[in-house]
């Protein structure tokens, strides 16, 4: 029985790195400083898995699959490249070298995710800093459309609502936490106080905040629900604190305004920054989507929703995002890595899917693989691979392997590179 | 035939994204995801029972889930936990941003019968209309 310590949980964007896992002879059978979530992702890793590479429902050996999925690839006009949030940065920059080589759109799920926030951050910059400074030295702390509780569940224990840090030594006491949220979720409990906002009522909020921020008197009695006092009592407090965070969710990226509710933020952080310290930083979902973004960016020099079909990177989010490149039917072959966009995509989005031939490299079944024409079950990074993943605050964190994949059973990086062996050897020989 | 007008809000669950790593084809999956909450004073209105099937739909789509009462939904907001059954009713227009509308979305909330589609009925239905 070995108990290694320091594992890295691959799910989230806290990429926590204190867990233990006890392994006895190559099976999991404890776990400790785990979530839920990381619980069931360490115990329940072997239950459900793809058991053979596959094309067209029929098992095949791993280089027969491959080469299908070469084939496929190499002779499409606009093939989609997609997912990749849920793998490591090696299997990324090989997916983005894939893209290129055949001249397709590569994409990853901050699409459907913080994307919007890409935008907005693209366009007016952002205040941020890492988990540990905001540990170690904030006194407000607001969470805004996200809820830590269903989605970052160590999120408030680890770094941002109970630990002492340096300049924070009464932990939770010496933090005041704000939860904006349309509905109330177990954060209303867990929070100093708690504002219920009317859906879609973000950026008007925001900006009435960053009015009373200045100290423009806000003229309606409430603004999306929120009474002016409370807004005018929050806006106090933020200029009056040593150093404020925003942590913001999907309910900013998906709601009406999309990156524009960002924009607002964005602004309100900039105008608080004239009074005191203030950050802001997105919730990231997928454990390294973070990592999807850098590496694609690294690149390309964007960091989705990127396309080479003329040869060199072009990057128009609404066009070469996987959803619009679906919706429209453009898609004619799609190579989807860690993601399940068939189950993940509005039906209109994933209908597509159904009429292409889909190559997927996971690692158990789902909606994608059910649709898929050629499947690759590959090695779990964080639990049968190494591999590097960037944390919600940008820092990169080593994932350590824990168990041995089954025999045969590779990680995306390896798949990736013999399909990219493959694609050249097909274009060189036409 | 009773029928509610709803603001739709989809989102993450603890045990939704447990259940995602056991597996998507697990029962534990279907449980967490192929449901609707909504507010008891909704439910009654529509004189649903815990549990009892209901069909939301939008322009987009529709789909027959399970009800499940949330003390933390003010009546008239009702949320779907991310997954292929939400998928149905969603949209898939960006408005050039590359995000679908996700959240705050107008949907019909109506008492159904039977159960749920399985995953793989998911699957067949994309079949069959790709066609």
């Amino acid at each position: 029985m070995t108990v290694i310590r320091d594992v890295v949980c691959p799910f989230c964007g806290c990429l926590c790195d204190d867990l233990e896992v006890t392994v006895e002879g190559n099976k999991i059978v404890k776990t400790r400083n785990t979530c839920a979530i990381s619980s069931a992702k360490y115990m329940h890793h072997e239950e459900n898995r793809i058991t053979a590479p596959s094309v067209d429902g029929r098992e095949v050996p791993l280089d027969e699959a491959v080469e299908a999925a070469a084939e496929i690839l190499a002779s499409a006009r606009r093939p989609l490249v997609y997912g990749l949030s849920s793998t490591e940065c090696g299997a990324i920059a090989k997916a983005v070298e894939l893209a290129e080589l055949v001249g397709g759109v590569v994409d990853n799920t901050a699409s459907v995710c913080h994307g919007p926030t890409i935008l907005a951050l693209q366009a007016v910059g952002e205040s941020k800093c890492t988990l540990g400074e905001v540990k170690n030295r904030a006194d407000l702390v607001i969470f805004w459309g996200c809820n830590p509780t269903e989605a970052h569940l160590r999120h408030l224990i680890r770094y941002s609502g109970m630990p002492k840090g340096l300049y924070t030594p009464e932990g939770r006491k010496g933090r005041y936490i704000v939860a904006v949220d349309v509905r109330e979720t177990r954060m209303k409990r867990l929070a100093d106080q708690f504002l219920k906002i009317e859906p879609n009522g973000d950026f008007e909020l925001l900006s009435a905040l960053r009015a009373a921020v200045r100290e423009v008197k806000v003229q309606a009695e409430t603004v999306a629900g929120v009474p002016r006092e409370q807004i005018e009592a929050l806006a106090e407090r933020m200029k009056r604190v040593k150093m404020g965070v925003i942590f913001f969710g999907l309910g900013l990226t998906q709601s009406d305004g999309r990156h524009m509710n960002i924009d607002a933020a964005v602004g309100l952080v900039a105008d608080l920054n004239h009074h005191t310290k203030f950050v802001l930083t997105p919730m990231r979902g997928h454990y390294n989507v973070a990592g999807a973004n850098t590496v694609t960016a690294w690149q390309t020099g964007y960091p989705y929703a990127v396309d080479f079909s003329r040869g060199y990177p072009r990057y128009n989010p609404g066009e070469y995002t996987a959803v619009d490149l679906l919706a429209r039917g453009e898609a004619d072959a799609a190579l989807i890595v860690a993601s399940d966009p068939a189950a993940h995509f509005p039906a209109d989005a994933a209908r597509h899917l159904a009429r292409i031939p889909v190559v997927t490299l996971d690692q158990k079944v789902n909606m994608t693989t059910m649709l898929s024409k050629v499947v690759i079950p590959v090695a779990t990074a964080g639990v049968e691979a190494e591999g590097t993943a960037y944390r919600m605050d940008g820092v990169p964190i080593r994932l350590r392997k824990v168990v041995e994949p089954s025999d045969g059973v590779l990680p995306d990086a390896e798949v990736l590179q013999m399909i990219i062996d493959r694609v050249r050897a097909l274009k060189e020989g036409a | 035939m009773k029928q509610i007008e709803v603001v739709l809000i989809s989102g993450r669950t603890a045990e939704q994204g447990a259940s995602l790593e056991v597996g998507k084809t697990s029962e534990r999956y279907f449980n967490s995801v192929a449901v609707v909450e909504l507010s008891a004073a909704d439910a009654d209105a529509l004189g649903l029972g815990e549990g009892d099937p209901v069909e939301v739909s939008t322009p987009h789509g529709s789909v027959v889930v399970r009800s499940r009462r949330s003390e933390g939904l003010d009546p008239g907001l009702a949320f779907f936990p991310y997954g292929p059954w939400a998928n149905q009713v969603f949209g898939a227009h960006t408005g050039g941003t590359g995000m679908p509308p996700f959240k705050g979305v107008k949907a019909t909330l109506r008492p159904a019968k039977g159960e749920p589609p399985t995953l793989r009925e998911l699957v067949e239905a994309l079949r069959r209309e790709s066609r």
